[in-house]
């Protein structure tokens, strides 16, 4: 019993620390630009399936290698897609749910795609440390350690990153006041698309991270994005803080409904807890108005 | 638009689509997909309604749908009440699982809007999936295999014959329309648009939001729910499958063909989206690859959508001609 409840508490925190990394992606874009996307569980199949082209390719065995590779590749991918589809719907009036639309449609042109490309059937990664400590009948992976660790590694980087560099010092000022940042000459427009190429990069990073545990499908992203989602809206769309707390919550929250009522239930406890929430405050745990 | 002109609009799409069965009546195949363009039609109206003009991004249209359509055949089958009385009732309760969610997206905004009512969506199919869904009578899994087909007054509408049936919803469609448009020129569709475009303004002049969301909700979901019965009455079968991400996509393509917001355009756009969705079938796996890429370039080319485009163009000619 209580071994049991240890593996469900471990398991809590090791997709909780995942799901963290991807709503602080979701909840930047939507903090510094408004604009919701869509396409976000896509991006993160992209991040498994880009592993997985590089290590059918025979050098790259290294998981090191292929953060290297994969991560200026989305980075790229994600600043290009800004310029062209996002960038230029947000003239007009109605461009929140111009934006929602195309990145749906984007979603399902990658996922298609995908299924094409790669086939329907599951991928799967190596893993990325074998092994696992063992102590009598309590069991603990260390690919689970270090997927935790490098989650919570690229949350603290991204922290860093807003906090002490001036691209990042720039994201936060738009967030906090897209005119004045404007007044002050932060090129707005660059900062949109920065951050939505540097929550491609999380997000796929993530999918990198959770596709050794649970394969790539093709369709695999849309539980991502509802989960990445319900985290954002959770802990209050725009904060990071928040966000942090509700992912490991949330993942808290699946690991023992799963355990006890089975995954059916999981989606269902999530929405009727995060209904509550919003019930309560509207605003979600710690989120603004505005 | 004005409404006059969107009233003429109407009939004239109305009368074109009614003369249609004289050139395709004998072959079942283009009839059933006229049905199926009538069906979207009004369910795409809807969520342009609720969309477009009061500005509320629900995303749970597809589920009131399929709570109509599940609601509508549990009762006939239950109850051994007529189809076309279940069908109404199906509408009273997707009416009220509409207002149970509006509640909780009164306080809510943009964004949030969209997660509760996408939550509803997703709920759903393991709900009716599971324990619950199958003691009310959804079939599990399985889901529903015969229904009843629709009678009315002894005569029944069967699927091999679907030119009776595709006039009933014709009829069905015609006045979903009509009430819509009635709704948009009414102190209601005054009272969306206000409370879309200046919320805190439309309430200090005494337009109460809690009364006209709810509302919106109420009559949206109660006209999908009861086209979702009529489409369970004509396919007389039913699953979950309903519920992925294909069927929410058309819908969402009709919506950008048709323009958001540009109320004839949710009809026009579903019989074009059914039409191209058809065509593109050979295409196999390539289809939903070119309806994303297809959303894609027209969000960005046409954002408001044929409609837009053809009023943008009969507006600057009337505005050349007034220079002249």
């Amino acid at each position: 019993m209580l071994i049991e409840i240890m593996d469900v508490i471990i398991s809590g925190l090791i997709n909780g620390s995942v799901y963290a990394l991807m709503a602080v992606g979701l909840t930047l874009i939507y903090g510094v630009s408004k604009a919701f996307n869509f396409a976000y569980g896509s991006f993160y199949s992209m991040g498994g399936y880009i592993a997985f082209l590089l290590f059918g390719v025979a050098y790259f065995k290294n998981y090191l290698v292929v953060f290297c590779l994969a991560a200026p590749v989305l980075l790229v991918f994600g600043f290009f897609i800004e310029k062209l589809l996002v960038a230029p719907l947000r003239k007009r009036d109605d461009w929140e749910i111009k934006v929602m639309m195309i990145t749906l449609g984007l979603a399902l042109f990658l996922d298609n795609s995908y299924q094409v490309v790669f086939g329907a059937r599951m991928k799967s990664l190596p893993s990325i440390l074998e092994g696992a400590f063992e102590v009598g009948d309590f069991i603990l992976s260390y690919q689970d350690v270090v997927i935790f660790v490098l989650s919570i590694g690229g949350i603290l980087l991204f922290r860093w990153f807003l906090n002490n560099t001036r691209t990042g010092m720039s994201v936060r000022a738009v967030a906090q006041n897209p005119a004045g940042a404007q007044i002050v000459g932060i090129p707005k427009e660059f900062v949109f698309a920065a951050t939505f190429a540097i929550s491609t990069v999380m997000v796929g990073m993530g999918g990198i991270l959770l596709a050794q545990k649970y394969f790539v499908t093709p369709g695999g992203g849309w539980n991502i994005l509802i989960k990445a989602w319900v985290i954002t809206a959770f802990g209050g769309m725009g904060s990071i803080k928040g966000g942090l707390y509700a992912a490991f919550i949330v993942g808290m929250l699946e690991a023992f409904v799963g355990w006890q009522f089975g995954m059916n239930w999981t989606l269902i406890a999530l929405f009727a807890v995060l209904l509550t929430t919003l019930a309560i405050r509207p605003q979600g745990l710690m989120g603004k108005w505005g | 638009m004005e409404h006059k002109r969107i009233a003429k609009l109407l009939a004239v799409i109305w009368s074109i689509v009614a003369v249609l069965p004289l050139f395709f009546g004998s072959t079942n195949f283009i009839m059933h997909i006229l049905i199926m363009c009538l069906i979207w039609s009004v369910v795409a109206s809807c969520w342009d309604l609720i969309m477009g003009f009061a500005g509320i991004f629900s995303f749970g249209q597809v589920a009131f749908f399929v709570i109509g359509a599940y609601a509508s055949a549990i009762i006939t089958a239950k109850f051994g009440i007529p189809p076309i009385f279940a069908v109404f009732l199906a509408g009273v309760i997707a009416a009220g699982i509409g207002i149970l969610v509006g509640l909780p997206c009164l306080k809510l905004k943009g964004a949030y809007i969209a997660l509760v009512t996408f939550a509803v969506h997703m709920i759903l199919e393991p709900v009716l999936k599971g324990g619950i869904g199958r003691a009310i009578g959804t079939g599990g899994s399985r889901g529903i295999l015969t229904i009843q087909p629709m009678n009315i007054f002894g005569y029944t509408f069967t699927s091999s014959e679907p030119v009776p049936y595709f006039y009933l919803m014709l009829f069905v469609a015609v006045i979903c329309s009509g009430i819509i448009l009635a709704v948009i020129k009414s102190h209601w569709g005054t009272a969306f648009l206000a409370l879309k475009d200046a919320e805190e303004f439309a309430s200090c002049l005494g337009v109460s939001a809690f009364k006209y969301k709810l509302m919106v909700f109420a009559l949206t979901s109660f006209l999908t729910g009861v086209i979702g019965g009529f489409y369970a009455h004509y396919v007389g079968m039913l699953s979950t499958r309903m519920l992925g991400i294909d069927l929410f996509v058309t819908l969402m393509v009709i919506l950008v063909i048709g323009g958001v917001g540009k109320f004839p355009g949710a009809i026009i756009g579903a019989f074009i989206t059914i039409a191209i969705n058809e065509m593109l079938s050979p295409l196999g796996s390539f289809r939903p690859i070119t309806l994303g890429a297809m959303v894609v370039i027209l969000v960005l080319l046409l954002p408001d959508g044929i409609v837009g485009m053809f009023e943008k163009i009969f507006l600057k000619k009337k505005k050349v001609r007034s220079l002249n």
